[in-house]
């Protein structure tokens, strides 16, 4: 055996020599590179999955936000046509309104016109009847030549307003 | 310059120390193999350093290439041992790799072998003791390293899946029989578990001496390859032309070699511990 390992050129300080190096490149190693990179590796690993968590948060968020502005729409549209259709009846009241307002006010001119021409005419027609009673008074008296009394003027005037009457 | 032409020493499977002395000395240890262990221990350290001075989460370059490499290695070592021991494990294997790799990528720098003590000769200047030897083409770093992993290897095995759990693995009657098939059984897998025990005492040694012979055999190739003017007795201008031109497809050959053995060693590291390793739910046997 002993040969077999000097034929190799085995040799127990040479070995061991090379069992320290290489134990010392290990500890160094472990703890000053593989340590160090595998924590970042592992920082890394963890900002990733946090990432994504927040990702998928946000994501989750912006489907809710989704959800709520399509609500807020839906509800903001309803509210628009309701307010449309309580504008629509408001205005069809207050147009319905004034115009009955307007029908009722030109009635009333109509009404207060159509006094008012009949006060006109019957002061008119009181007015022809008195002229006409003056007249027949006046022309009654000049053909007859004589001054008439009042009681004949009385009678005159009751049988001309008799006759206009009829 | 023809006069000073470099022969390149033929690897030794003995690493000579790199000061020569007559008798015993206290520097034998220091071969040249273990001073290039030193100058790949040194850049490996320096350049770790140098990713992981300051550590980003948006990394720059050099930290990004140090990422790509051990964040490669930990998912290959994760896939084949389990997430259960790549913690722990995973800090060994990928030294391991590493090294391997670098120690055998050292080996193709031009000087590596050719520098050194040697004579004249009439071919030129023979290299007898090169200062630089691939460490990786000396027994005793694959040995070492081997064995670290193997000491590693019984202490993770045991630790995991306790001592009875670990010579259950061993002896265990496997497949799940039950009853008078495994009492009847109980023999064979006794058996099975000797030839395995005997398998696992040679791991160290099956381990090193691929990775040795490898390594070793692309530098005889090179070397070969480098020196086959020489040898063919052509003249120098010949010689010295074919020591440049031929060996470089060769150099392409011994980087993939170098990178293919790093693989195999860690791959085989990271099966023998997740054989030992994996609870009996996980093995699907």
């Amino acid at each position: 055996m002993d040969e077999l390992l000097t034929q190799f050129g085995i040799s127990g300080p040479k070995f061991i020599a090379q069992v320290i190096l290489f134990l010392i490149v290990y500890a160094v190693l472990k703890k000053f590179a593989f340590g160090p990179i595998i924590a970042v590796f592992e920082e890394r690993k963890k900002a990733i999955a946090e990432s994504q968590a927040n990702a998928e948060k946000i994501k989750k968020q912006l489907a809710e936000a989704e959800i709520r502005y399509q609500e807020i729409l839906r509800k903001a549209n309803s509210e628009a046509q309701h307010l449309i259709e309580e504008a629509r009846a408001a205005s069809e009241a207050t147009t319905q309104k004034h115009l009955q307002q307007a029908i009722k006010d030109a009635e009333n001119i109509i009404s207060k016109a159509r006094e008012s021409v009949d006060l006109d005419r019957a002061r008119m027609v009181a007015d022809v009847k008195r002229e006409m009673i003056h007249l027949v008074v006046d022309t009654t008296s000049k053909v007859a030549g004589k001054i008439l009394t009042e009681a004949d003027q009385e009678r005159l005037a009751g049988e001309t307003t008799k006759q206009l009457a009829a | 310059m023809l006069d000073s032409f470099f022969v390149a020493a033929a690897l030794t499977l003995d690493a000579p120390a790199i000061i020569p002395s007559s008798g015993e000395s206290f520097f034998d240890w220091l071969s040249n193999s273990v001073f290039v262990s030193f100058v790949v221990s040194a850049f490996i350290i320096w350049f770790a350093r140098q990713a992981t001075k300051q550590l980003t989460v948006v990394p720059g370059p050099t930290q990004n290439m140090f990422e790509a490499v051990v964040q490669g290695l930990y998912d290959l070592i994760e896939s084949i041992v389990g997430s259960h021991m790549v913690a722990r494990a995973f800090s060994l294997l990928a030294t391991l790799f590493i090294f391997i790799l670098v120690s055998n990528w050292f080996a193709l720098l031009p000087g590596v072998g050719s520098i050194g003590w040697g004579k004249d000769t009439p071919a030129g200047f023979e290299v007898l003791t090169p200062i630089l030897r691939p460490t990786t083409a000396d027994m005793n770093m694959t040995l070492a390293m081997a064995c670290v992993f193997m000491v590693f290897w019984l202490y993770w095995s045991i630790s995991e899946v306790g001592i009875k759990g670990f010579l259950d693995h061993i002896f265990g009657v496997k497949g799940g029989l039950t009853g008078f098939m495994a009492l009847a059984l109980i023999p064979v897998f006794l058996f099975v578990g000797v030839i395995e025990v005997v398998s696992m005492a040679f791991r160290p040694m099956s381990l090193s001496l691929r990775l040795f012979g490898n390594v070793f055999a692309g530098e005889t190739l090179l070397s070969t390859m480098i020196t086959l003017g020489k040898q063919l007795n052509l003249p120098d201008w010949i010689a010295y032309a074919l020591s440049v031109t031929i060996p470089v497809p060769f150099y392409f050959l011994e980087i993939l070699v170098g990178l293919l053995q790093a693989t195999v060693f860690l791959l085989l590291c990271s099966v023998y511990l997740q054989l030992s390793t994996s609870h009996d739910e996980e093995e699907g046997h």
